[in-house]
């Protein structure tokens, strides 16, 4: 079984060769604690490259980017990119390797395992450290050791992983060049708990729920930029055409519809968030990155995840394991159910 | 209590004229304000013109501010807010809210010679200057106008031209030969080259697509024209037209408010992002 | 325009903390904002139903410019009406027409913020909008005893723990008590209207109030290097660098660090119809943010900044540079808004330091 070094070693050596352009992974932030995504071009930068349970970041979302800027270039470098992802994050790259946005040759796919953890949650960790800063935080077996400036304290890793690693079924990558860490299933008991949560609220509890959580959004648009699933040049709240070109006439401008207000008002926000949960049925794969990176703490995971679920139980249709499964909604089974159609 | 400058002054829409028809249609459009209280303007300044429900598009102001009856507006169909202006009818209303930006400093060029120099739908930020240096004749040295379209369909203004032909020297151009064009083939940059406007007491007014005007700087500077002897007007994104909204900045200026008028010389010491 | 300022005759006082909620209770002429703690330890400036007991340090996820520079406001209206066979076009002003409101607890760095938004929004052309709310809205500030979180700069931008422009009124913390500096007619108001609760200082606690500040001061650990006109030459050399390319990486474009910045102002004007025939509807100001790809696209489809890197480096040259060209102050106040909550971990300090090291 290979460990991070000798996934370190393995990035040294495609980078000596030349076989990738560069590795997008995992580094230490500023704080001295937190991890963020860096971009790594020589081998010696290799020694940059960090896993611990600050690495929340799906790294994939990075790849739209690389495919742009390639678009971008008149000659484009065309070696492959490396990525580093955990479980969650390589089946977003499976979605995309479905949806034929990349293709398998222009990505090296460096595998890391959660095995029986995963990632913090940082309101969790804020509140059992009581404002302590942390400097320094490790995986031991199955408990999370934390160093503050007052010292070590530790925690079993159920009390601080984030929610969606608690509901998680693929701890490990579904796919791989190479691989740290043990391929170690982890026992789910409720995988859509925290949705049957909400589902077991009354219509209006749940309306109210919803009405307060996205009164507070101001469309920032983060659940949409840190997703790496939302890649669409011109998306459904874009109020005027983004890919112009010389051919496009002024009607086809003037005629765009607008679905939606840049207004963070009620109806404005509702539609934007349930749009953004539709078109992405089937293709969520629930990183939990839109609900981290919201900064007015909405908890959007619900929506994506209630779909997920959905599409489990009506369709029996798993999201990101299978590269050569098609999409959810471009494909359909002849017993798909059909009770709903009058 | 100051009026508030986000609320435009209604104006009729009092004559239409279609210059350029097809895809890349231009038309001039007339406009008196409907309560009397316009506006005087300056020349090379701007507009922000109103369709209610559709949005705002800043327009430069093309008649000369010698002009009292009208504003005149020539706008390219170009997206929602110009496509809407393009079906309206006269005596349909606009919004207009303005003057813009800081005009052209034609006090300082009296007695000079000047070589209007105007490539497509870009001859109409500088018609007013040209209007009104020749309605004033005698306080200005020789007026020549170097213009040119993509065909001979797309020259704006085509019977003023013609006009223009009688008072002062006009040179045309469009980019590929057509069988009845008999004046200059090529692009605007070339027929400046061709025609050698002398720099000496000269003045060069430019406006058309960047790309023009980078290429008629680069001629202007050939033919040993000083840096503040060229002077431009550029245009960006803009939506408040006075200076808050922060988009059409071109380094520490606001193209609505410092601009849009430049000379080479003010203009090269900004960053090159527009 | 200008806000009507203390002519430093105004006498500092004392209000014991258990005064406070007695004093927010007293101020129903005024719409009272405090900051409040949600569930995951956010704090953001809501409307009290009751006071709390205190003012605690808070870094509130939105700065105080959202209400009086608000997501959302409403310019005009616009309705067409067919009488016969005439039709009018009817065009009216919104003003915004709230209450006047208080909002506690505010950092220096957020009342520093909206003074230098005072110069975007006046000037050559007034805003009515952000003026009408500006004249209805009272800052009382709580100057810092300890950074409230470890991205705090402020003082290496020209700013303080306990710094007192925007504010109507700076809250010092002395143990049990607040040492009330007040700083305008509007402070002046506030303090009046509960007037009974306030005592006057004893001979040393102004001396307590600057050990405080001094005390403060020393705690702060970030800070950019240079003065702001060292800053401004340093990013007028970088224009072209590759530097902005690989700081820009990882950016997402999203809004984070310009919509909860405190001093970020840029905006967009759109019109919402709520009816097409007969035409009704609104124009509306909206928040914007020229890290979007759109900001700044032409209709023809032209983009001066096509790209991350050119975006992000408006983003800090119009703070470091422009702002401090046109208006001789850096458009930034230093309160670690943008570091904190980046989702991918852009540090604009870093990217500061980083100018400067080019430089050298």
């Amino acid at each position: 079984m290979a460990n991070f070094e000798d996934l370190k070693e393995e990035a040294r050596k495609l980078l000596r060769e030349g076989k990738i352009k560069y590795l997008i992974g995992y580094g230490t932030g500023g704080n001295g604690w937190q991890a963020i995504p860096v971009f790594i071009k020589t081998p010696e930068d290799v020694e940059k490259l960090v896993w611990d349970p600050t690495c929340v970041h799906n790294l994939a979302r990075f790849l739209v980017d690389e495919k742009r800027r390639k678009a971008r270039q008149k000659q484009p470098d065309k070696r492959p990119v490396g990525v580093v992802v955990k479980g969650c994050d390589s089946r977003a790259i499976v979605v995309l390797l479905q949806e034929k946005f990349i293709d398998r040759q222009d990505i090296y796919v460096l595998g890391v395992s959660c095995e029986k953890a995963g990632v913090i949650d940082d309101h969790k960790l804020a509140r059992k450290l009581g404002g302590k800063k942390p400097k320094k935080i490790e995986l031991a077996a199955d408990r999370f050791l934390i160093t503050t400036a007052d010292g070590k304290v530790e925690f079993p890793v159920e009390e601080l992983l984030a929610e969606r690693c608690l509901e998680c079924q693929a701890n490990f990558p579904v796919l791989y060049d190479i691989l740290a860490g043990e391929k170690t299933r982890k026992a789910v008991d409720k995988p859509f708990g925290s949705v049957e949560k909400i589902e077991a609220l009354g219509q209006e509890e749940r309306w109210r729920f919803w009405k307060e959580q996205l009164d507070k959004c101001i469309r920032c648009y983060a659940c949409r930029s840190v997703c790496p699933m939302c890649y669409c040049d011109e998306c459904v709240v874009d109020s005027i055409n983004l890919a112009v070109t010389a051919d496009t006439t002024a009607e086809e401008k003037a005629h765009k519809v607008k679905w939606i207000q840049r207004s963070a008002e009620s109806s404005e926000n509702f539609v934007y968030h349930l749009v953004r949960a539709i078109h992405l049925a089937g293709r969520c794969i629930d990183c939990g990155e839109c609900e981290r990176a919201c900064p007015l703490d909405i908890p959007l995971r619900f929506l994506n995840k209630k779909l997920e679920k959905e599409a489990k139980e009506l369709f029996g249709y798993e999201v990101g394991f299978d590269p050569a499964q098609p999409p959810l909604i471009s494909s359909f089974k002849d017993d798909d159910p059909g009770d709903f159609i009058r | 209590m100051e009026p508030n400058v986000y609320i435009p002054k209604l104006a009729k829409i009092i004559h239409i004229k279609e210059e350029v028809g097809g895809a890349r249609a231009i038309k001039t459009f007339r406009t008196v304000f409907v309560n009397g209280d316009g506006f005087s303007h300056r020349c090379g300044q701007c507009a922000m013109l109103s369709v209610f429900g559709k949005g705002e598009s800043m327009i430069s102001i093309s008649s000369s501010p010698l002009v009292k009856d009208y504003l005149q507006f020539s706008i390219l169909k170009m997206g929602r807010v110009t496509a809407a202006l393009h079906e309206m009818e006269v005596g349909d209303l606009v919004g207009i809210r303005g003057p813009y930006g800081n005009g052209f400093p034609v006090e300082a060029w009296t007695g000079k010679n000047l070589v209007f120099i105007g490539g497509g739908i870009g001859l109409a930020p500088i018609w007013s200057v040209l209007q009104t240096a020749l309605a004033k004749k005698e306080e200005y040295g020789e007026l020549t106008l170097i213009y040119g379209a993509r065909t001979s369909k797309d020259i704006v203004f085509k019977e003023e031209l013609a006009d223009l032909k009688k008072q002062m020297t006009v040179h045309l151009s469009i980019d590929v030969a057509e069988p009845e064009w008999t004046e200059f083939v090529g692009f605007v940059p070339q027929n400046v080259l061709d025609k050698k406007p002398d720099p000496s007491n000269t003045i060069a007014i430019t406006c058309g697509p960047p790309i023009m005007i980078k290429f008629v700087i680069k001629a202007l500077q050939d033919l040993k024209f000083a840096d503040n002897q060229i002077y431009t007007t550029v245009e960006n994104k803009m939506k408040c037209g006075i200076g808050k909204c922060g988009r059409c900045n071109i380094g520490q200026h606001y193209v609505c408010k410092d601009g849009p008028v430049y000379s080479w010389a003010e203009l090269k010491k900004l960053p090159q992002e527009y | 325009m200008t806000l009507e300022i203390s002519s430093g005759k105004m006498m500092d006082k004392i209000l014991e903390k258990k005064s406070l909620p007695l004093w927010m209770e007293k101020l129903n002429a005024w719409t009272v904002y405090a900051p409040r703690k949600d569930e995951n330890e956010r704090w953001n400036y809501e409307i009290i139903d009751h006071a709390p007991a205190s003012l605690e340090l808070a870094v509130t996820t939105l700065p105080a410019k959202a209400l009086i520079f608000p997501q959302r406001e409403v310019f005009l209206e616009f309705s067409k009406t067919i009488e016969g066979n005439r039709e009018t076009l009817e065009v009216r002003e919104v003003l915004p027409n709230g209450k006047p409101f208080v909002i506690f607890g505010v950092r220096p760095c957020d009342a520093r913020a909206i003074w230098l938004l005072d110069r975007v929004f006046g000037g050559d052309f007034t805003d009515p909008y952000y003026w009408k709310r500006r004249s209805q809205a009272s800052l009382i500030g709580l100057a810092c005893h300890t950074p409230p979180w470890e991205n705090c700069f402020c003082l290496s931008v020209e700013g303080s723990p306990h710094g007192e422009e925007g504010l109507d009124i700076l809250l010092t913390d002395l143990g049990d008590s607040y040492y009330v500096k007040t700083l305008s007619t509007n402070g002046e108001k506030l303090v009046q209207a509960a007037r009974e609760l306030f005592k006057e200082p004893q001979p040393d606690d102004k001396k307590k109030v600057q050990a405080r500040h001094a005390e403060a001061r020393k705690k702060l650990v970030r800070g950019v290097k240079g003065t702001k006109k060292e800053r401004a030459a340093a990013l007028q050399g970088l224009f072209d660098s590759s530097l902005w390319d690989e700081e820009s990486m990882s950016c997402i474009q999203c809004g984070i660090c310009t919509y909860l910045c405190p001093s970020c102002h840029c905006f967009d004007i759109n019109d919402e119809v709520d009816s097409i025939s007969p035409l009704r509807g609104k124009r509306v100001r909206t928040w914007d943010n020229c890290q979007f790809p759109d900001f700044t696209m032409h209709s023809s489809g032209h983009n001066p900044r096509p790209d991350k890197a050119s975006r992000l480096r408006q983003r800090v040259l119009h703070k470091f540079r422009y702002f401090v060209e046109n208006f001789d102050q850096v458009m930034c106040t230093g309160c670690g808004r943008c570091i904190s909550l980046c989702p991918v971990g852009i540090d604009i300090i870093k990217v500061l330091d980083k100018v400067s090291n080019h430089g050298a």
